[in-house]
């Protein structure tokens, strides 16, 4: 520990070890991190959490594993590319304590070309030799007919795609803990099933939505002038749509898809994270480092990537954070008017809107938990923001 | 400036409109059900003539444009109208509501902003500001259901009614019963859109007040013995006021946008309504009209808010800014 503390000393602190320092200040930024975290975990695994498969089944005195025979290619794409990047995390804290912070740049991009390649050879792999099948087998019934043994199920032993008409409309009981919905299927098992959809379009929108704005943010703010002139006229224009309405104006020509949604949110609300990078950027440029940089005749990709970039990385995570909650958001509102996903695909928002029937008749669970759902995942994401904000800026609460 | 930014509302509208698969005539044609190829592609080519649709696209757009400076956003294909009077019929409700709406915003939020900065750091600040960011969570949806739910239905208590602006007899009562009824529909949607734009301006209010209390003119006022009263309201919450005239600008799209989940939760035949039903069936002049309209009126409260600030701060000037 002495020779760790000797390392530091020499080394001095770091912008992103100075932001984990004031993150980790305050316990509601760690609560809500380790929350999120779960939420992503659950995602994650949330077929082996929530399956009509069981999880082991012993019939005839052989077990078999069905659950995990009936995964999609999909599903183990996704705990793949899950894998890589939690190892990637843990690598990354590793470089801290063992690498001097003038190489960490470089052995951390050489870190994300490996996992990135590792995930793009192996999902085709994946999907080659991991055959997609469908089985009808009823276990349930087998179990219920004294065929098997035993049985481990999952703890919500419901698929997402469940039809059951006889169980239509349940509030909560003991074996459906969130009641069902109007075709039967379990609301626990779509929420879970849920996360994935809302997780995935904010994580994508938000993705594109921040390199759009990066680009072109870059851009005008690098080279002012006319170029920033008519970019930042373009950029109020898209502005000047509101968002929402944009979305669905988006939605109303191009095919619903889940694909199309994530791109469509993310293609729409780019204007907030372009402005900041272009402030930022006309900031930077008057700065000595900069000029030094130009003069050097350094490309003009080493000087937009190496030397501005990092300086305006605080404010584009915090709005990545926010622009992550809000295309949750979008798409919740979107499935709830009904222009999302289609309805087997399981998603809160369209979950949500299934709570007051057309009767009149209102089913509360059906609108209470999904709403819940939505509601703290955003929450979630807004304290990140708040708490990534704050650690970035220290001054700035200070001063307020 | 407006101008050209007008222009480019109207550029983007179109080319989403053309970049999208398919076109208009086809939708039509493949609903009919025509099995005849020969039949149906001449019948497309006439459509799409009859349209001018066959002509380059930027002929399209000017085509567009100049029907659109004239207000005519060409038929509805559900309402069988054109799409104008539509919007005519449906435009004052939405800004009758958002206006109510944004009423109760700044009536609600002045004050606890106020509040919140002078007892800064305290109790009292601390629980606002979480709640604030509560608020600011909460889905719209989730919120405007669960009020229907409990508060206008047979679940738990019908106080309020469940869609629509008026009763069906309303052209029977007196003007005061009919307002009374009117705002009793409005009641929850006011309710709705007014938490989010509330909590957000709240925030807005607290971190001008906050900024302008530590500036030397505060320090000089309370020098002079004023009370602790006339510094905050006579001095500080003026000066603070003027950023916030930006601030409701910005809020302009939220309402719009809310709007529209709002107003298809409690039926309210708005604009969101109207872009909700055109989105749903597919009626791309309206889409096209409503998202086009959204945009310019927004341009105009932008343009508005600009105004203002030039007349509530005299410090700013448009000269040497353009």
């Amino acid at each position: 520990m002495g020779k760790q503390k000797e390392k530091k000393a020499i080394w001095g602190t770091t912008l992103g070890e100075f932001v984990q320092q004031q993150f980790v200040k305050r316990p509601i930024n760690m609560v809500s991190l380790v929350c999120m975290a779960l939420l992503a975990l659950m995602a994650v695994i949330a077929p082996v959490l929530a399956n009509n498969k069981p999880l082991m089944i012993r019939i005839e005195g052989k077990l078999h594993f069905p659950l995990f025979q009936n995964l999609s290619p999909a599903d183990y794409c996704i705990f793949l590319a899950a894998t890589v990047g939690f190892l990637l995390l843990l690598l990354i804290r590793r470089n801290h304590s063992n690498l001097e912070p003038s190489v960490r740049g470089a052995v951390l991009f050489r870190q994300l070309c490996l996992s990135c390649t590792i995930i793009l050879i192996g999902s085709p792999l994946i999907f080659i030799f991991v055959p997609r099948r469908l089985e009808a087998a009823d276990y349930k019934a087998m179990i219920a007919e004294n065929k098997a043994d035993y049985a481990v199920f999952a703890p919500i032993p419901y698929g997402y795609d469940r039809t059951d008409l006889m169980s239509r409309n349940l509030s909560p009981c003991r074996t459906h803990w969130l009641g069902t919905d109007d075709v039967g299927a379990d609301v626990l098992c779509r929420l879970i099933h849920g996360s994935r959809t809302s997780l995935s379009v904010g994580l994508v929108a938000a993705g594109i939505s921040t390199l759009i704005g990066i680009a072109l943010g870059s851009i005008f703010g690098y080279f002012g002038g006319k170029v920033d002139f008519i970019g930042m006229r373009i950029v109020e224009m898209v502005m000047a749509i509101p968002t929402f309405f944009l979305i669905i104006t988006f939605v109303a020509f191009f095919p619903r898809s889940l694909l199309s949604i994530i791109v469509i949110i993310g293609i729409t609300t780019w204007t907030g994270t372009a402005r900041l990078v272009r402030a930022e950027f006309l900031k930077l440029r008057k700065q000595d480092f900069i000029q030094a940089a130009v003069s050097l005749a350094l490309p003009l990709r080493s000087t937009i990537f190496k030397h501005m970039l990092p300086n305006c990385i605080g404010p584009i995570l915090v709005n990545a954070a926010f622009g992550f909650a809000g295309a949750i958001f979008a798409e919740a509102a979107l499935s709830f008017l009904g222009f999302g996903v289609a309805p087997p695909t399981p998603s809160w928002g369209q979950m949500l809107s299934s709570g007051v029937t057309t009767t009149g008749r209102f089913l509360w669970w059906l609108t209470l938990f999904p709403g819940l759902a939505i509601f703290l995942t955003v929450m979630l994401c807004n304290l990140i923001g708040e708490g990534l904000r704050d650690a970035f800026d220290p001054r700035l609460k200070n001063a307020i | 400036m407006i101008v050209p930014t007008l222009l480019g509302i109207t550029v983007i509208v179109f080319a989403i409109s053309r970049i999208a698969p398919g076109d208009p005539v086809s939708s039509h044609i493949s609903s009919r059900g025509e099995f005849d190829v020969k039949k149906t592609i001449d019948v497309r080519k006439e459509r799409l003539k009859l349209y001018g649709l066959d002509k380059p696209i930027h002929i399209q757009y000017v085509n567009w444009l100049w029907r659109v400076t004239r207000l005519d956003f060409g038929q509805s294909v559900k309402h069988n109208r054109p799409v104008i009077k539509l919007i005519a019929d449906r435009l004052p409700i939405t800004l009758t509501l958002n206006l109510i709406a944004l009423v109760f915003i700044y009536a609600i939020s002045l004050p606890t902003g106020v509040l919140a900065a002078v007892k800064h750091g305290r109790f009292f600040d601390r629980a606002i500001s979480v709640f604030f960011l509560v608020l600011w969570s909460l889905p719209i949806m989730w919120v405007g259901q669960m009020l229907i739910g409990y508060f206008a239905g047979p679940a738990f208590k019908s106080w309020f009614p469940p869609a629509g602006i008026s009763s069906i007899y309303a052209d029977r009562l007196s003007f005061f019963q009919w307002l009374f009824d009117r705002l009793w529909h409005l009641a929850l949607p006011v309710v709705c859109l007014t938490y989010t734009g509330f909590a957000y301006l709240s925030k807005q209010v607290r971190a001008e007040m906050l900024e302008n209390l530590s500036m030397d003119y505060v320090r000089t006022a309370r020098a002079k013995g004023l009370p602790e009263s006339a510094v905050i309201f006579r001095h500080v919450f003026r000066n603070s006021l003027v950023p916030v005239i930006t601030i409701t600008a910005s809020l302009f799209p939220a309402v719009f946008a809310g709007s529209v989940i709002v107003e298809k939760i409690f039926s309210i035949p708005g604009m969101g309504l109207l872009m909700f039903e055109a989105v749903a069936n597919r009626d791309y002049n309206v889409v096209m009209a409503l998202a086009t309209i959204a945009g310019i009126l927004n341009m105009i409260a932008l343009l508005l808010a600009d105004i203002a600030y030039a007349l509530a701060d005299p410090r700013v000037t448009f000269e040497g800014n353009t």
